[in-house]
């Protein structure tokens, strides 16, 4: 099947090292301590985080650094089908820990010994990049909550179909069955922290393609860092300042 | 009102403030070294204006600090030193249990345990206190967080004057008038209640 026709557009109509539309909203869910909203392209995500607060499991609780919790989960209808098992399957355990382990690293965990940070991410609206869409959500959700990270965690996904590096995948070439590589990277400090990837690559183009999406994880990260800056303006004149 | 030639910048975390060669990192930063490289500078933590503050000049680090401050209005969280208003919740042989509801000037957010010891009532002749003479369950006490304490209450400490029952009911029902600074009256039936007295004002 043809997923970059020769003038260069992919099924979508876009160009090859084109991204889907960003769209980010910040504040969604009012009881939380910080929450956002996601967009990339039809890819929805909504994020929430609840902490600084204390340890609910004792035997888990550090004297040192905060307690990061993670749970990815997909809404029923968020697919074609509709899910019958939204949480406890393989993959959602798996991509829990992954957004786990990625936010953990960025959070500086150790000004906050005996605590713990709740992040619950649900996809709403899944087409292809669910995984990156959930990362960046749960970075806005966490800056608006005020909980202080080293740098802003940005994700994106790039992949390699009719010989061509392709930034940001949906889910139709996604399920081609070429290979997906999923990238999280802090801009400002220059270091990738998640790196994955499914099916196989020659040695001579996983370069190209990881460097495509670490192209794509900067944009997002200016975007995201446009939003969180708009926000706050937004919130300082209802304050008066 | 933003003042004019005090440009407040506003940033995100990750970017950088400035090197730690020039500024100290305080609230909302915290330093790093810059990429590959072994030069140490300081990043913002927090989405918030940035402030700079100027060191006391009689400080051997003359470097200014900066931090940054965030929109998120945190609860407070008692530290060592600070004075704090509680509600006792239990009195008992040495010791008497109380729930801290303001640090300062702030309410908590989330409910903190604290614990007033036999030894920490007052200043003088601290092994003849009785708890029931200085605190009864329902008072309102201002008292200093002593330390961190164990694994379930802070330690918090009433040996000052100024820190003790601030407000309590009779046994009537009605709020008591401090007599002395072991005796409250009730201005109802008349009765006076033994306590350990705060005293208020100059």
């Amino acid at each position: 099947m043809e997923f970059v026709n020769p003038e260069g557009l992919r099924l979508d109509g876009r160009r090859p090292m084109e991204m889907r539309q960003l769209r980010a909203e910040i504040g969604a869910v009012a009881r939380a301590d910080g929450s956002a909203v996601f967009e990339m392209g039809n890819t929805k995500v909504i994020a929430a985080v609840y902490g600084p607060r204390e340890v609910q499991n004792k035997s888990q609780q550090s004297n040192d650094q905060a307690l990061v919790r993670c749970e990815y989960t997909m809404a029923n209808f968020s697919t074609g089908d509709r899910k019958r098992k939204p949480k406890g399957d393989r993959r959602s355990t798996e991509i829990s820990l992954v957004i786990r382990q990625t936010m953990e690293a960025c959070i500086l965990t150790h000004l906050m010994p005996r605590s713990q940070i709740d992040i619950y991410v649900q996809v709403l609206q899944a087409d292809g990049g669910t995984r990156s869409a959930c990362i960046n959500a749960a970075t806005l959700a966490l800056a608006d909550a005020g909980i202080p990270m080293r740098d802003l965690v940005t994700s994106c996904s790039s992949g390699y179909l009719n010989s061509t590096p392709l930034l940001d995948l949906n889910y139709l070439e996604d399920s081609a069955g070429g290979p997906d590589v999923t990238v999280g990277f802090l801009p400002k400090l220059d270091r990738v922290t998640l790196l994955q990837m499914d099916a196989k690559l020659p040695v001579d183009i996983v370069e190209n393609v990881m460097q495509l999406a670490i192209e794509g994880c900067k944009a997002i990260a200016t975007y995201i860092r446009e939003v969180l800056l708009e926000n706050t303006k937004q919130l300082e004149y209802r304050r008066g300042l | 009102m933003p003042e004019e030639g005090e440009k407040e910048e506003m940033v995100t975390p990750g970017e950088v403030l400035g090197k730690a060669a020039d500024l100290k990192a305080g609230k909302g930063a915290y330093v790093a070294p810059y990429r590959s490289s072994e030069i140490q500078y300081v990043f913002s933590s927090l989405t918030g204006l940035r402030h700079t503050l100027t060191p006391p000049s009689d400080s051997p680090d003359q470097r200014p600090t900066v931090e940054v401050i965030g929109h998120k209005a945190r609860g407070a969280v008692p530290e060592a030193g600070s004075v704090v208003i509680a509600r006792v919740t239990k009195v008992m042989a040495k010791t008497a249990s109380a729930d801290i509801m303001c640090v300062g000037t702030k309410s908590v957010r989330e409910k903190f345990t604290g614990v007033i010891r036999q030894q920490d009532v007052r200043a003088t002749e601290i092994d003849k206190v009785d708890m029931h003479l200085a605190f009864r369950p329902g008072d309102i006490v201002r008292a200093v967080v002593l330390s961190l304490g164990d694994a379930r209450a802070y330690y918090l400490s009433t040996a000052k004057n100024e820190l003790g029952v601030v407000s309590a009911n009779s046994t009537a029902g009605e709020t008591m008038v401090p007599i002395s600074w072991t005796e409250m009256q009730c201005p109802l039936t008349g009765q006076i209640e033994q306590r350990k007295v705060a005293k208020v004002g100059s």
